[in-house]
């Protein structure tokens, strides 16, 4: 089951705090959204507000054109999976998984072979006579979404749910979500404030910050081309060069740079480390020396002073073939599509 | 010789603590009339004697009744208590988790007193129901206290994903708040109703012909001395010890 999610307008003040500031967020059924953001960025809210287990002090959520704004989490076409997974202690595997199930009223033997159903598909069937205490983190986590899913969820809401796990099972956890959400179909919603995480996982990645969201689009759109400099810094390691704009051309340190899209006044250009590399041509950086480089396999990371703006140190990722020394002068460039300017922020 | 002293401690400790039980039940066992040294045992014929006789074995019986009835109340009230002040923002809060834990600083003399005054002036007569009610107030904070405490944010969240999933409040509280504190419960039951087992001053005040145990132990005692006082009480101690045993068994082993 699977169905689209329509918010419109969303605010919500928590006492005189505004956690969330005019949402509007249409989601396709069957897609994978992340909602990503550092914490208190109203994320989690966010997601509460899907479960209904918050109700907005404004605007409308709507699953499959039905307004679903003030109906309780029960009768939502939501599930949860928990930040804690929040697996019931006394029961079995089985008993867990066919919770819902029993609330919805199926009967003993229909419920119970629908949970050995869904702990296959989390590859727990052998285990649904144990209890929770008797699992590892990721096991627990699987049977948390097999419970979550095996009612049939049009849209299934997971709060950070690899957040308590090692990073090596968190990589492979991933890779299950997302296999998984694509043999049901059901329209997912994950809430991490790790952004590789969103990358590796998500259909379309909302980035959220303040209570607003900043950006919302495909993995590689946001991290190429952000819609604004939060967004831009939170997507990864960005360098920030301060620059002017008049005439629909920017000045910086290292020279003008045609730019129609921006209005005139102070700006930030920003330049991801991955997208400066030695040699010329396109916007050229100029001499710079390498303070430090460390080897990172897939690359090498080094900060380095420009001669152009002694004061600035620049981040740079170079290939992994050779690691320049400290006091090495290199001469740097980068590639026009790879820079992005936003409006400076005030300070 | 210093190393000896810590076990010379521990059993003088033991002895204090033990030597009143020890020759209480010792002397149950007592062949004469007199429950005094020399030891002329051992011998059964108190216990046949208190075992056959009524008023003894009803005023077990009524024992019995109120301390379960009563524990089983104090529990059930007491749970509902802690799960209102720990799931819900509620205006004095504070106030009422106050004056729910305060009767355990008031003696139960003064409880019982109070009781009798109220019941007197209600009309009600006395009766194993009011001893009865007598034992809810006082383990009532108990109970709430004891359950209260092992409220905590694992079964608030649990109580969510149940919610999410289509249970109602009552299924909330049945199958998965009362199942994750049963620990909890079973420890708040079993101390109740080892204290209601063998308290006396309310039982003595709130009750009249059908009185509890300790009343009946009380009046024997005013016809002097005998063994059959130190079999009763070695069969109250039992009683106490094994709900104390039960305690450990259900409750604590299943944590570890």
């Amino acid at each position: 089951m699977t169905a689209p999610v329509h918010l419109d307008g969303i605010n919500h003040w928590f006492g005189d705090f505004q956690a969330l500031t005019d949402i509007s967020l249409d989601i396709a059924a069957g897609e994978y959204i992340t909602l990503l953001g550092p914490s208190g960025c109203g994320k989690t809210t966010l997601l509460s507000v899907l479960g209904g287990f918050v109700e907005p002090s404004q605007g409308t959520v709507r699953i499959a054109g039905q307004d679903v704004t003030r109906l309780a989490p029960a009768k939502r076409p939501t599930t949860t999976m928990f930040q804690d997974y929040a697996l019931f202690p006394h029961m079995s595997l089985r008993d867990n998984v066919a919770f819902g199930l029993r609330m919805g009223g199926m009967g003993r033997a229909k419920r119970h072979a629908r949970a050995l159903e869904m702990l296959a598909l989390v590859g727990l069937e052998k285990d649904a006579a144990k209890r929770p205490h008797a699992l590892s983190g990721g096991q627990r986590q699987r049977v948390a979404l097999a419970r979550a899913l095996a009612v049939e969820p049009d849209v299934l809401l997971l709060d950070e749910p690899l957040g308590a796990l090692d990073l090596k099972l968190r990589r492979s956890m991933q890779d299950e979500l997302k296999a998984i959400q694509r043999q049901v179909g059901t329209t997912f919603v994950h809430v991490t404030h790790d952004q590789e995480e969103a990358m590796a996982i998500a259909d379309r990645i909302v980035v959220m910050n303040a209570g607003r969201i900043e950006d919302a689009g495909p993995p590689a759109r946001v991290y190429r081309d952000p819609a604004t400099l939060f967004a831009a810094a939170f997507m990864g390691e960005m360098n920030r060069i301060p620059g002017v704009n008049e005439n629909e051309t920017t000045r910086t340190a290292f020279g003008k740079i045609h730019n129609p899209r921006m209005p005139e006044g102070k700006v930030t250009l920003c330049l991801r480390p991955e997208a400066i590399r030695i040699g010329k041509g396109g916007f050229s950086l100029g001499r710079a020396t390498v303070q430090d480089a460390a080897f990172f396999g897939t690359h090498v990371r080094a900060h380095v002073t420009p001669e152009a703006a002694p004061d600035m140190r620049l981040v740079v990722h170079l290939p992994p073939g050779s690691i320049p020394e400290p006091d090495d002068v290199l001469d740097l460039c980068a590639d026009h599509d790879g820079l992005t300017v936003f409006p400076a922020e005030e300070a | 010789m210093m190393r000896a002293a810590p076990w010379l401690y521990l059993v003088a400790a033991f002895v204090f603590i033990y030597l009143p039980v020890g020759a209480l039940v010792l002397f149950s066992f007592q062949g004469g009339s007199l429950p005094v040294p020399p030891f002329d045992g051992p011998s059964l014929q108190w216990y046949g004697d208190i075992l056959s006789d009524d008023d003894l074995t009803d005023a077990l019986r009524n024992s019995l009744i109120v301390a379960v009835g009563s524990a089983a109340v104090a529990c059930a009230l007491g749970f509902l208590a802690a799960y209102a002040l720990a799931r819900f923002v509620l205006p004095g809060a504070a106030l009422m988790r106050g004056l729910l834990i305060a009767p355990l600083t008031v003696s139960y003399l003064i409880v019982g007193l109070g009781l009798l005054m109220v019941l007197q002036r209600l009309g009600l007569g006395l009766s194993l129901w009011t001893a009865g009610i007598g034992h809810v107030v006082i383990n009532l904070p108990l109970c709430f206290a004891i359950i209260y405490a092992s409220m905590g944010a694992q079964q608030q969240n649990a109580e969510r994903a149940a919610r999410d999933l289509g249970a109602n409040e009552a299924q909330v509280i049945l199958l998965i708040t009362a199942p994750m504190l049963a620990p909890a419960i079973l420890a708040a039951f079993f101390l109740s109703v080892t204290l209601s087992w063998d308290e006396f001053i309310i039982a003595f005040l709130l009750t009249r012909f059908d009185i509890t145990l300790p009343v009946e132990i009380w009046s024997m005692l005013r016809s002097g001395l005998s063994p059959r006082l130190n079999a009763i009480g070695s069969l109250v101690f039992l009683v106490s010890v094994t709900a104390v045993l039960l305690l450990e068994i259900l409750v604590f082993r299943k944590r570890a």
